[in-house]
């Protein structure tokens, strides 16, 4: 049935909405860059969501855990056996996406007699300055795009396009401290999440058009619900925190922070929530 | 797939080959074997903060002097370092082999790979490598040296070329220049004025100059300090904060005071 054209266009469509559904409930990821390093920042229940790749590559995910462990190991074989036959410097977080993830997930997500990946993919690439951090992100249906700066996964465009507004409106320019950069990415979390949450509601109000979203009409932000949000979070949820640091010893920059440093480096309205 | 984290298993379904100089290989004869690049001096040896390891810097080919600022001493984590002795184009490889598959079990399996693992692996690539060790191609006789976080301890490991393992509870010497110091190493050991895993650390550096500088007036494979082009054996210490390089001006200075000038 499905060899007449608008059939394979209709299954399709269909995926899309069986993917925005699946995700729906998914976890948002913030990655920022830092004056030291970059961080990579989301809550999990349970199962990690943020990875080590490369000497200089972190990964963070969004969606089904065994999809995420699927596609980890593509990108670890990948990076790996480049590495090693050319040279660590020769991995960038830019040829394993466009080369080994985006056709892997394209393909899945086109081929309709099989299933496809419910994941949602962001890359840190640690530079030598914060300038040439790079952050690409991986959509289901393959489709990436490369940033300087961050960068963020949410459950829907719209959503992420929200977070990008806040991250835009907060970050400091020159590149802010550790601390800094970690309440802007839980406030940006929260924004994300309350979002997804919303649109949970009331699912089948179309929420696509409209104008451009900027911090001032957004109805997420309020300082109070994001701190009532991110409070309640913290007590159900394991807050992860990861970076990439410029300055740490040897080639492998990516060190994932324990529960007691994550925990200094929150706002101290948020350090005694348990 | 990695699922195991093994890269090695990786390298193989991507054809690689570590036998990259075959045993069967034409052209190998006595005459060109002088010509392969060997010979050397390393050691390592426990001290009072964890261990000390040492390599001079000079790479031969017969009674060619190929290099003279070779790094033998290899890093191979935050944890161990492998100090080579023999064919250094095999030895660099099995190096950058080690390196990647250590860094590919942590990235896989979400934590370290033991040090036993550690020494399996590097026992594993002398097992494959022993065609090449036979035919004198690619003969490799490491000291692999580290700190396990676990027990809390330095250990030192040292092999033959078929790759059997075995453990120097105080120190171990690898290369044509070793057999000059190891009976020095066991002399102060035994009868000089403290066991050496009670040194500090700036008597373990000055013995450790003294021995390379002792192999290299026997051995004419193995580099001495080189005054005029500020040329400094690599030594490198481990311990619980792992692998740190000692600094040539530390070197200059010891070497100056205590090793050339010393009554």
């Amino acid at each position: 049935m499905y060899e007449e054209p608008y059939r394979w266009v209709e299954a399709v469509g269909n995926r899309r909405q069986y993917l925005d559904d699946q995700l729906r409930q998914g976890s948002p990821v913030v990655a920022l860059s830092y004056a030291e390093g970059t961080v990579l920042l989301t809550f999990s229940k349970g199962t990690p969501k943020l990875y080590e790749i490369y000497d200089r590559i972190g990964l963070a995910g969004m969606g089904h855990p065994a999809d995420l462990e699927k596609l980890r190991f593509t990108l670890l074989d990948m990076a790996h056996m480049e590495g090693f036959q050319r040279s660590p410097g020769d991995v960038t977080g830019s040829r394993l996406v466009k080369y080994g993830l985006a056709p892997v997930i394209k393909q899945a997500f086109e081929e309709i007699f099989r299933a496809p990946f419910i994941i949602k993919i962001l890359l840190a690439e640690l530079g030598a300055k914060p300038e040439q951090d790079h952050f690409l992100t991986v959509d289901y249906d393959g489709a990436f795009e490369e940033t300087p700066g961050w960068a963020v996964l949410g459950a829907t465009p719209e959503i992420q396009r929200h977070m990008m507004a806040y991250v835009k409106s907060q970050i400091p320019q020159p590149p802010p401290t550790l601390q800094v950069s970690v309440e802007t990415a839980l406030q940006t979390w929260a924004i994300g999440s309350l979002h997804q949450t919303q649109e949970e509601l009331k699912p089948d109000e179309p929420n696509k058009s409209g104008p451009a979203t900027t911090v001032q009409n957004d109805p997420a932000f309020d300082e109070t619900k994001i701190l009532d949000h991110l409070r309640d979070t913290l007590s159900e949820k394991t807050l992860e925190c990861a970076v990439l640091e410029r300055d740490a010893p040897g080639r492998s920059k990516y060190r994932s922070l324990s529960p007691e440093e994550t925990r200094s480096l929150l706002p101290t309205v948020l350090q005694e929530v348990r | 797939m990695g699922a195991q984290g093994d890269f090695l298993q990786l390298l193989h379904e991507h054809g690689y080959k570590l036998d990259f100089f075959p045993s069967h290989a034409s052209g190998v004869t006595d005459a060109n074997l002088s010509l392969i690049t060997r010979g050397t001096t390393v050691l390592a040896m426990k001290y009072g903060d964890g261990v000390l390891v040492a390599g001079d810097r000079r790479a031969t080919a017969g009674n060619i002097v190929m290099y003279d600022r070779t790094d033998k001493v290899l890093e191979l984590d935050r944890y161990c370092v492998m100090a080579i002795a023999g064919v250094p184009a095999t030895a660099f490889e099995m190096a950058r082999i080690l390196e990647h598959s250590f860094k590919y079990f942590r990235r896989s399996q979400l934590q370290d790979l033991s040090f036993e693992g550690k020494l399996r692996a590097l026992s594993n690539l002398l097992k494959e490598n022993v065609p090449a060790a036979l035919a004198g191609t690619g003969a490799v006789v490491p000291v692999f040296a580290g700190f396990d976080p676990q027990q809390g301890c330095g250990k030192i490991y040292f092999y033959d070329i078929l790759g059997a393992e075995f453990e120097g509870v105080e120190h171990a010497v690898s290369g044509s220049g070793s057999p000059t110091i190891r009976g020095i190493l066991h002399y102060l050991n035994r009868w000089g004025d403290r066991p050496l895993a009670t040194l500090d650390e700036e008597q373990a550096i000055i013995i450790v100059l003294r021995l390379l500088t002792s192999a290299a007036e026997f051995d004419s494979a193995t580099g001495g300090v080189n005054y005029e082009a500020n040329l400094y054996p690599i030594v490198k210490r481990i311990t619980d904060k792992g692998v740190q390089n000692i600094s040539s001006e530390q070197l200059k200075d010891l070497f100056a005071t205590q090793v050339a000038h010393y009554v």
